[in-house]
């Protein structure tokens, strides 16, 4: 077991170094840094003088650990658009993407569970059969284009919740949060929504099918001969085994969400690190792009390390199979 | 080499049986399955014959008449006179002229990035199944992180990196290849799992133990065992990717990193139609976002059934 | 029933007066930088007009008066200006104003690393005479020199130099790119770049106080649908610009009113006239040498009807570099080239380039619509047999490409500071000259020995009748060799929420101190 979770870390260790280097090459290779930094007016020693201090006449492999572990220890360089630091850019802008993540995956885990349950149950049902038919809708469409619908009808048309933005934010610390005001209450919920939604279909079906793979197994049939209530069997006995699955899904899910908060973030001009990210692609700000990666590859592996870690507990059996 | 006859009177007869009867009976017996394969086809005809059934070719800047420009649907322009079934766009495009050619982007992207995520999937699933050991090792560690990465973060990254890279006069043409190694990459990894599953099995049958044995080598034979076996599930992961690339490429277009506006797919038609949905000029947004869900759907749909009536046992 | 009154009650309850005057306004780019001498474009100067504060400034109908300098006369023959100061200024931090702010200012926004030291080519030098007393000496007599000021900031000397800004830094930043200090009737309280910037009134202020905002939150949304939908669902009072396509709309609308002028912009078009110049150009980089084919692509490009379908009626053609509010503009060269498609075709085969291809640059979020007019165009190059490459990018990428050469054709607009015909002839006519500080914007590098030798005898030219004579000459050899080809004078629109006063001035600057909100 230990060594099993001691190769699974060493494993996302790596990953994190490769990612690093892809990082790393970008900001070496994608346009000269010194370009970008230094204007058309520079001198040669300028550029000499710049090359020295940030440490480009070393060999690869010296700058490259350079740039991991100054990573590791937060420092991305400075960002060629805002003249800023990477890491304060990022930490200013990480609660805003933070708390739409999570109040999605809460509502996507929420609806999609319980919808899933109920189309499951209802499997010929009417209301059962519209809901799985419009959630195929809801596949079909991309976010985009569900975020510019909802503006247009809910800020526009019905001038009931706002178009952009955040709202007003509190500071609690470093941490800016629009959870306690009403403004910033009304300002989360369509783009909770549109990046909600996705999720929401996709963990709704897996449940459905996942249930109804558990209501067809023995032991279901059994407990329903033995007269146990249909309530007792659906909640205790089919979804609980249902869960593990859908947890392991969940999971991964959640470092979607965070991508997929790009295309939302865009739509809704919402504050956060996609919004930063996308902007950091047109202006081609290497640091910022390469911190981005970085930060949301450490996200993802640890998501996957903490899944894998969790299934070999739950299941022993999967120690054996890569 | 020569013929190996067992696999090979067995594998085409397998297949021939699953499409002519199972498959093809269930098929007409499901309405959802009839409609929406009727609707992908004309859809994807109307792409194909693009340059035959538009009125116009939008591409050629040459052709515009700007002066055209915004003309509603089906009513002469004040200017020109000329009628437009879909309308016009900002710079006189015939929106449904547009439409077509967008369409056979958005769909040569489609199509282009689940050939290259399947080919590339199923060479590594072999590989990884055959080889077993460290190769197998990597190969799947490469897949569990490429499946943590959304696909449509790869192909900005990719998209992003391509741009700093390559001259300006190249951009428009690399957009396109770039779009299609963006999305093939971040969807190889459910191809090469299941090639790679079965793989595993066939390795353990005895006729590749024979062949080890009379020193051949058993890697031919078994992908003629193999590729059969995959057909259905590969068939069910590539129609519902094609759905899944159809809005990512929409997705990246939309977002400015996809294709350009002078040869514009239909996330970049939508892009352009969503400038104008305050003004009234609704048609430039509708019917490029009505045609994306009708393709994305009735391809979804598709997949949905095809899984179903592939493997009932499976969801 | 019960339902129905708690409804009624929540709305009233949102309706509610609200004292503090919160003034929410969006503009499609965020200021660049917060130094004033950093970055010499409109987006930046115009917003910072708000918190800093030049010795002159322009009123509500662009004519100059007294800001940080209360009175100014000639000195002698022409040698200079004498402005005396305004007393008992403070800046925002509470530090005194006086006359060795306007000398370090002098040296700062003069500065090579100065984005704005083209405007003090004419200046030889700037003297202290006492704490409120400056002489600004010029090269010759410059009888405009206060009108072409009035953008030039003042920033505290103290200040600068205790936070190491001392010179502006346009590539890394500094203290002063994120932070502000100036005598303006607004101070930054915060400053999250590309979110928002909030400014509160400075107390201190010297002025008479016509607005009554209490507080100003400037937020940046790259989106022209989000800003408008913003606007029309009461998020924010004022965007500018509203998209052109959404005027006739929004004029329907009671909650909003939509304020329009024609701004002192001409769009136009730049070519590169430098032997070999071109680094991204693919292949025909001379192309532009010859004035016949710029004169085919003057023909070829049909600006009304760019007018009438992309700008919907809402823009002038312009015929030269300034639009016919300047002061200086042209009356004998009014008219603008035709629109003449078979004109164009002969022109290029006379010159023997029919086909050639090249890259057209084009900024996508700087002018209105600015990406959709540079694709018209390419469709209208195609018709007469040229080939364009539409590279359209954001203008924080575009300013840095043009810089370096980067281009064969390009779209560039071009609002005169000092209102007057003379600007663009100094900073896109004349012979680039970094010594002199001429011809910064002057990206192509058009070259006219007649253009600069008329240049300094228009600066100091006195007779107006003689100077427009002048002027005239310019503007028709600039014309006649087809150093740009002006398109049409770019529209303003601005959108502000109906219970909004505000006050529109020419030059696309928004002045919070004229808001009202009622």
């Amino acid at each position: 077991m230990l060594s099993y979770i001691l190769k699974r870390i060493g494993q996302s260790a790596l990953v994190l170094i490769i990612v690093g280097l892809v990082a790393f090459s970008m900001f070496r290779f994608v346009g000269d840094p010194i370009d970008n930094m230094l204007g058309q007016e520079r001198t040669m020693e300028d550029v000499e003088r710049l090359r020295a201090q940030l440490g480009l006449d070393q060999p690869f492999p010296v700058q490259y650990f350079k740039f991991l572990s100054n990573a590791a220890q937060g420092n991305f360089g400075v960002s060629f658009r805002q003249g800023r630091p990477v890491a304060d850019i990022i930490a200013e802008r990480a609660p805003a993407t933070l708390e739409l993540a999570a109040v999605s995956a809460i509502l996507a885990v929420g609806v999609g569970i319980a919808l899933g349950v109920f189309t499951a149950i209802r499997r010929d049902g009417f209301m059962a059969n519209f809901i799985m038919s419009a959630s195929l809708i809801g596949v079909s469409l991309p976010t985009f284009l569900i975020g510019i619908l909802l503006i247009y009808v809910f800020s526009v048309e019905l001038g009931w919740l706002p178009s952009f933005g955040r709202g007003e934010t509190v500071k609690i610390g470093w941490w800016t949060t629009g959870l306690l005001t009403e403004s910033g209450l009304k300002a989360l919920i369509l783009p909770a929504i549109t990046l909600g939604l996705y999720q929401m279909t996709l963990i709704m079906r897996l449940v459905r099918s996942e249930m109804l793979e558990v209501l067809r197994q023995d032991y279901i049939r059994f407990a329903r001969a033995r007269g146990v209530s249909e309530r007792t069997i659906n909640f205790r006995h089919a979804l609980k085994n249902t869960m593990v699955p859908v947890i392991t899904i969940i999971g991964l899910q959640l470092g979607a969400i965070i991508a997929f908060a790009i295309i939302t973030e865009t739509v809704f001009q919402w504050p956060g690190l996609g919004l930063l990210f996308i902007n950091a692609i047109q202006f081609v700000d290497i640091p910022v792009m390469a911190a981005y990666l970085m930060m949301i590859s450490l996200v993802f592996v640890l998501i996957n390390l903490a899944v894998d870690i969790l299934y070999a507990f739950i299941d022993p059996r999967l120690r054996v199979s890569a | 080499m020569n013929d190996t006859p067992i696999s090979d009177s067995a594998a085409p007869s397998r297949v021939r049986r699953a499409l002519d009867s199972d498959l093809f009976y269930a098929f007409r017996r499901s309405p959802v399955a009839v409609v929406s394969t009727v609707v992908a086809l004309l859809l994807i005809l109307s792409a194909v014959l693009a340059p035959l059934i538009a009125p116009t070719n939008p591409f050629d800047p040459a052709s515009l008449n700007l002066m055209n420009g915004f003309t509603p649907p089906m009513e002469p322009n004040a200017f020109t006179a000329d009628s437009f079934l879909m309308g016009t766009d900002d710079q006189g495009r015939d929106v449904f002229s547009t439409i077509l050619y967008g369409m056979r982007i958005s769909l040569f992207v489609g199509f282009a990035a689940v050939m290259f995520a399947l080919v590339l999937g199923i060479v590594l699933g072999l590989l990884s199944g055959y080889m077993g050991g460290w190769v197998d090792t990597v190969i799947m560690r490469a897949a569990d992180v490429q499946l943590t990465f959304p696909s449509i973060l790869v192909a900005m990254l990719i998209f992003g990196i391509a741009k700093g890279i390559t001259p300006v006069e190249y951009r428009d043409q690399m957009a396109i290849w770039v779009l299609i190694l963006a999305i093939g990459l971040s969807d190889w990894v459910q191809f090469a799992r299941v090639v790679r599953g079965a793989t595993l099995v066939e390795k353990s049958k005895d006729y590749v133990a024979a062949a080890q044995l009379i020193g051949r080598r058993p890697f031919a034979i078994m992908i003629r065992h193999i590729l059969p076996n995959v057909l259905s599930p590969v068939l069910v992961i590539a129609t519902i990717s094609l759905a899944l690339a159809i809005i990512a490429e929409a997705t990246l277009s939309f977002l400015g990193v996809g294709a350009p506006p002078t040869q514009p797919s239909l996330g970049t038609l939508i892009r352009i139609g969503q400038g104008f949905l305050f003004s009234g000029e609704w048609w430039i947004l509708f019917f490029p976002a009505c045609t994306l869900l009708a393709l994305a759907l009735s391809v979804n749909l598709l997949g949905d059934w095809l899984r179903d009536a592939l493997n009932p046992r499976l969801k | 029933m019960f339902k129905f009154t708690t409804v009624l009650l929540l709305t009233t309850a949102l309706a509610a007066p609200v004292m503090a005057k919160d003034f929410k306004f969006a503009a499609t780019t965020d200021p660049q930088t917060m130094d004033p001498h950093a970055v010499n474009s409109a987006p930046v100067l115009g917003f910072l007009n708000n918190v800093y504060e030049g010795l002159v400034r322009r009123g509500k109908d662009m004519a100059i008066e007294p800001a940080l300098a209360t009175a100014w006369e000639p000195i002698g023959e022409g040698e200079g200006w004498r402005f005396t100061l305004r007393q008992d200024v403070t800046f925002h931090d509470g530090a005194e104003f006086n006359a060795d702010d306007v000398v370090f200012s002098y040296k700062r926004a003069s500065d090579e690393s100065s984005d704005t030291r083209s405007w003090f080519a004419p200046v030889s030098d700037v003297v202290k005479v006492d704490d409120y007393t400056v002489d600004i000496m010029t090269n010759a007599p410059n009888p405009i020199f206060p009108d072409s000021i009035a953008n030039w900031m003042m920033m505290d000397s103290g200040w600068a130099e205790a936070n190491n800004a001392g010179l502006p830094d346009k590539e890394a930043g500094n203290y002063a790119t994120l932070n502000t200090n100036g005598t303006g009737a607004f101070k930054v309280t915060a400053r999250e770049p590309g979110l928002r910037t909030v400014l509160e009134p400075h107390g201190g202020w010297w002025g008479e106080v016509e607005h009554n905002i209490t507080r100003a939150e400037l937020t940046p949304i790259q989106n022209p649908a989000t800003s408008l939908a913003a606007l029309l669902s009461g998020d924010v009072d004022f965007i500018n610009p509203v998209p052109i396509q959404d005027v006739a709309r929004l004029k329907q609308n009671r909650d909003v009113s939509v304020i329009q002028g024609i701004e002192a912009r001409v769009i136009m078009l730049g070519f590169d006239q430098q032997e070999g110049a071109s680094e991204g150009g693919n292949g025909s980089s001379d192309l532009f040498l010859d004035p016949k084919v710029r004169e085919a692509v003057a023909k070829a490009v049909n600006v009304p009807a760019i007018l009438q379908t992309i700008m919907r009626g809402n823009a002038e053609v312009a015929s030269q570099l300034v639009s016919p509010a300047m002061r200086g503009f042209s009356a004998a060269n009014a008219t603008p080239y035709a629109y003449d498609p078979e004109g164009a075709k002969a022109l290029l085969e006379e010159a023997g380039v029919a086909g050639a291809s090249f890259d057209l640059k084009c900024p996508n979020n700087r002018y209105l619509n600015d990406e959709a007019v540079c694709q018209a165009i390419t469709g209208m190059l195609a018709q007469a047999g040229l080939s364009a490459t539409l590279d359209a990018m954001p203008v924080q990428n575009y300013w840095p490409e043009l810089r370096a050469d980067n281009f064969d054709m390009y779209l560039l607009g071009w609002s005169p500071g000092t209102f007057d015909a003379e600007h663009p002839i100094r900073f896109l006519g004349s012979t680039p000259n970094e010594e002199k500080k001429l011809g910064s914007w002057n990206f192509g590098g058009y070259s006219n020995a007649r253009i600069d030798e008329l240049l300094p005898m228009i600066q100091s030219e006195i007779d107006d009748i003689k100077r427009q004579a002048m002027l005239d000459e310019a503007a028709k050899i600039m014309q006649d060799e087809v150093a740009y080809v002006p398109l049409y004078v770019q529209p303003l629109v601005w959108g502000a929420r109906s219970n909004i006063e505000l006050t529109q001035r020419p030059d696309n600057f928004f002045i919070l101190r004229w808001v009202t909100v009622n």
